[in-house]
């Protein structure tokens, strides 16, 4: 995509490595999180979450779809559940928060900030899951019932990612790859 | 953290996602409606409605025996049944739309409904 002034094939190896990175940053999140026993079940933090929001405020939207779908892919790999319900009720959220995020990239980082983006997502997250479990997988006419305490939790959760995202974007380290795009357009 | 770091969009996306959960709430715990009228359904025969409006007491000949339902305003319950289980009679007063009462020997149903459609059913 041009990011960088310099040969683009170097460029999109740079852009592909960064990827992986991330990826593969993320794949170790979700298996971490998989570890913390949950006190009530299909609430969790989504700290792997930011690594997609990082990845499409710094590199782009497609960027965060490969991140994204890698690590669903990965993570359900590493986990045994690849084509089980919990992998396609990841995908499902994964697809969901990534749709919501493309709507809402156009906005950031002028309009909408890392939080905003983060909430966003955990919301469309939940959603997504959810409506795949009731289409799908559990069609129960009560499932409904579960919803609210599930987005009450997809607004904390998400809410908490955003604040971290934020400080994860504030490091140096992060902020001289996001100031490139931005000083060579 | 520092205030700078939230943009008038954040502020939207969290009153908004913050209106969905309210939302959210709201309707899928507010009560389903008080019931109105109760349906007796029985293998066989048409669904007979009978008003909530006031308190009597309807004897439903089935194949076990009969089925004695008590009407009250805005209730009705399976007061006796055949069923050695008492599952019918168990299931108490039903009084939020939806409710059903289950009288298997006599292949009767009960459910009240409102004047609202909620839930079409709850069962545990």
């Amino acid at each position: 995509m041009g990011a960088s002034s310099g040969d683009p094939q170097a460029g999109g190896d740079a852009r592909d490595r960064a990827i992986a990175a991330l990826a593969a940053i993320a794949i170790g999140i979700q298996i971490l999180e998989a570890a913390i026993p949950s006190p009530v079940p299909g609430i969790k933090p989504g700290l792997a979450n930011i690594v997609t929001l990082i990845t499409l405020l710094v590199l782009g939207w497609r960027a965060a779809v490969a991140v994204t779908l890698i690590r669903v892919v990965g993570s359900s790999l590493l986990l045994g559940t690849l084509l089980s319900p919990a992998f396609w009720l990841s995908l499902a959220g994964a697809v969901a928060s990534l749709v919501l995020l493309a709507a809402l990239r156009p906005f950031a980082p002028r309009h909408v900030g890392p939080v905003g983006l983060a909430i966003a997502a955990a919301m469309a997250h939940i959603t997504g899951q959810f409506l795949l479990a009731w289409a799908i997988i559990i069609p129960h006419p009560n499932l409904p019932l579960v919803l609210p305490p599930l987005l009450l939790a997809a607004l904390i959760t998400g809410s908490l990612t955003g604040i971290l995202t934020a400080q994860v974007l504030a490091d140096p380290r992060i902020q001289r790859h996001v100031r490139k795009p931005a000083s060579s357009p | 953290m520092s205030v700078g770091l939230l943009r008038w969009g954040d502020a939207l996306i969290g009153v908004l996602a913050a209106g969905i959960v309210a939302t959210a709430f709201a309707l899928a715990y507010t009560p389903a409606g008080e019931a109105r009228v109760l349906v007796i359904s029985q293998a066989g025969a048409a669904p007979q409605h009978e008003p909530l409006d006031r308190a009597r007491v309807l004897e439903v000949a089935g194949p076990a025996g009969i089925t004695r339902i008590e009407i009250e305003p805005g209730r009705a319950r399976c007061a006796d049944s055949p069923g050695r289980q008492n599952i019918c009679e168990a299931s108490g007063w039903l009084q939020a739309h939806g409710e059903v009462a289950v009288s298997l020997p006599n292949r009767l149903t009960l459910q009240v409904r409102g004047p609202e459609p909620g839930f079409d059913s709850m069962h545990y």
